[in-house]
Formats: structure tokens, sequence, C-alpha cells
């Protein structure tokens, strides 16, 4: 799909990617979108439209990342959609896949231990991933919000500090879990309710690389820079 | 074989006797024998790699055999159709019998087989197993009396046939397997 930009309709960015849906979500754009274009759904929402384009752009594609034109957005506006993204994953992703992990392991045989390890393993990443989202609500995002009130720091400035991707964790982890189901499933389980669980951790892992750039690339330097200016 | 565990579940006396006689003389197979209540005690039991079940038994409880299609072998009279499902024709010769057993278990054997770790050469499941212990690569590389650098070259070629990265990954992955 060519870029998204004021013109573009809402519902052809859905039937494009559907994963999209989530994105919206995080602006209070829900189903039922009609035939609007993305300025006139913004206007009425009072949603930024020049931030909004750039995140679903990030979002949809993997080689799109303007780093100096997401730098240059406010500091709060990044920080309240990362705020919602966390809790997008706190309410709707993790209980989805737990459910779906659960009703998988309920109508499978019991001797399939390695699913009920793939499980527990799950189990390991939702509580490093609840963890991290604890750690931002609690003081890495309030720290940020305090020192920029505080500073009249240009954040174009740190764009030179901002590194390249490091991996994350997390990221790792769930790159692990999807390759052990792919790979190394066996046993007797519900081929369907396998596929299940895959489509609903490949949403999370997608959702999670494509934000972790912002919040790694744009969020992390500026909140460094940030700190050093005011220590 | 004899490592195989099997259940025959039938309401059919004979049926169950003449099977397990079958088993246990040409393959050397004890098998276990229940009915209806069978299926309120396994848990406590455990699952078998193998059940034999008849018709009856498998319709009225077909919840319980679906998810385990592959491992069902069902004692059908002769024209029963039973679609997905292995079937052992109970009305033909006790050669032919023999022969289709032999046939079943041997597929069986193979699903055993296919489940182990075989891409995964001794060296690599012996670093496997340390990782999994929670050892460092130093550790390791003394345990079993390697270098650091052949260490790592163990573990990029363990994150390369399995697709796991992490060293929790890695710790599931050897679970699954019995390596620890």
């Amino acid at each position: 799909m060519t870029l998204i930009n004021h013109d573009s309709k809402l519902s052809e960015i859905i039937v494009h990617d559907p994963s999209t849906i989530t994105v919206l979500d995080r602006f209070g754009i829900t189903l039922g979108v009609g035939d609007a274009r993305v300025i006139d759904t913004c206007h009425e929402k009072d949603i930024d439209v020049d931030f909004f384009i750039t995140i679903l752009n990030t979002y949809i594609n993997e080689d799109y990342f303007p780093q100096e034109i997401l730098a240059s957005f406010n500091v709060a506006k990044l920080v309240d959609y990362l705020s919602k993204t966390n809790s997008y994953y706190e309410r709707n992703v993790l209980p989805n896949i737990e459910r779906h992990f659960a009703f998988l392991l309920s109508k499978s045989p019991l001797a399939n231990n390695n699913l009920v390890l793939m499980r527990q393993f799950f189990d390991e990443v939702k509580g490093e991933l609840l963890q991290r989202i604890k750690n931002d609500c609690d003081s890495w995002f309030p720290e940020i919000m305090s020192n920029e009130q505080q500073t009249s720091l240009s954040v174009k400035t740190v764009i030179r500090d901002i590194e390249n991707d490091c991996t994350d964790p997390i990221e790792d982890k769930i790159d692990d879990l999807i390759n052990m189901l792919i790979m190394h499933l066996k046993g007797d389980y519900d081929h369907n309710l396998g596929y299940a669980v895959i489509v609903a951790i490949f949403s999370l892992k997608k959702d999670i690389k494509q934000n972790n750039r912002i919040r790694n690339r744009i969020l992390r330097p500026i909140s460094q820079a940030l700190s050093h200016t005011n220590a | 074989m004899p490592s195989i565990k099997v259940i025959i579940l039938t309401l059919d006396t004979l049926k169950a006797v003449g099977l397990r006689c079958i088993l246990e003389r040409s393959f050397g197979i004890e098998a276990m024998v229940g009915d209806n209540n069978y299926f309120a005690t396994l848990i406590t039991n455990g699952e078998p790699n193998l059940f034999f079940v008849d018709t009856h038994l498998l319709m009225s409880h077909l919840n319980f055999f679906l998810p385990r299609k592959s491992k069902t072998i069902v004692l059908s009279g002769g024209f029963n159709q039973i679609e997905d499902f292995d079937l052992i024709d109970i009305t033909s010769s006790e050669q032919e019998i023999t022969s289709r057993l032999n046939k079943l278990l041997k597929q069986e054997e193979k699903k055993e087989e296919k489940s182990m770790t075989t891409t995964l050469s001794q060296r690599e499941i012996e670093v496997l197993k340390l990782v999994a212990m929670g050892h460092i690569n130093k550790e390791i590389a003394q345990e079993l009396n390697i270098s650091i650098n052949t260490v790592l070259s163990h573990r990029k070629n363990l994150t390369s046939k399995l697709g796991i990265k992490s060293v929790s990954g890695l710790t599931f992955y050897a679970m699954m397997n019995g390596i620890v």
C-alpha cells in the first residue's frame, strides 16, 4: 500500500491491513468508519492528523521509520500513544492469547505435555511484558513527562544520539514461542485451536515490533537527553 | 516396541482377551483393558500411546477420541467406515489382524522417533542441557573441556536449528524433549 495521507479513506486502510483496527482504537476510532477520510475523522475527534498519519504509516510499513518527524512531535503525544499501546496489550492481547491457549489445552489430550510447557513459557513472557508495562506506568513515563516540563530542550537535538535497533528480550522470547509452536509442536491437539493461538501471538509480535521502534529509537533517546539536561 | 503403553477399550470380553493375547504374543506388548469406567480414571492413570476402541465406545465418547485421532485404532466389524480413524477389521483372519497391527504399531514407532531431537548432534544436546541447567558459556566450556568459541559455535547452531534464541526458550525446549 502506498503511504497513508490526509485524503486516505479509513475503510481502505483497514481493508488493506485489518490489524490497523487496534491502532485506530488507540486514537478512539472504532469500526463503522463509513467512507470518511483521515483528515475528516481527525478533525472530528480532535486528533493531531500528522501524528496519526505518521504512527499508522510506521505501523503498516516495516521500512518506513521517519525518525526526525517522530521526534518532532510533542513528547506527551508519544507517551500517551505508548501508554494506550501498553493498555491494549494488558487488557486485550494477553487475555486473548490466554483464552486461546486455555481452550487449546482443554481440548487436547492430557498427555500433550509440550503444550503445557509452551503455555508456561507464554506465562513467563507475559510476566515480563506486564512488568515492563508497570515500570513504564509507575516510573519511566512519569519521569519523562516531569523532565520534559522542566526543560526547553529541542527534541530534534537528540536525534544524532539515536542508536540502532537493539535486541529486545521480550521480542526475542515471543519469536521463540512462535518458533516452538511452528517447529516443535507435536502430539495430538486441535489444529484449529492451535492456529488460533499462533495467530494471536503473531498479532502481539507485530504490534510489539513496530512500537518498540518508537519506544527504543525515539522515546528512549529523548528520555536520556532530558535526564542529562536536568541532571 | 514393548515401551508403548496400550489400552483396549471394549465392552466385549472376548474381543479384549483376543486382542490382548495377539499383542502380547506377537509384539511383546502388555495391553491394559478398560470399559466405560476407564474415562473417569484417565487423570490418575495417565494417557497411553495407543487406544484400541470398539465402535460403540468410540461413538459414545467421540469428543474424547476426536482430538486423539492419531493415536486411536477402531476395532471395526468389517463394514463400518469411520472417517479419518485407523481401523482393524476384527472379522478378518488372525494372520491379517497381526499383519495390520504390525503396520499400525510401526507407524506409532516412527511417530515416537520423529519426536526425538534427531536434528541435534550429541555435543549440541550436551551444550543445550548445560544451558538449560543455568550454566554460563565459561562453565560449559570447562565442563565439556572445549573452548568458549566452540561453545559459542554450538549455541549458534542450536539457535539456527531450533529457531530458539533465549535461554529460557532453550530451557523449555530441553524440558519438552526430556533433555533435562
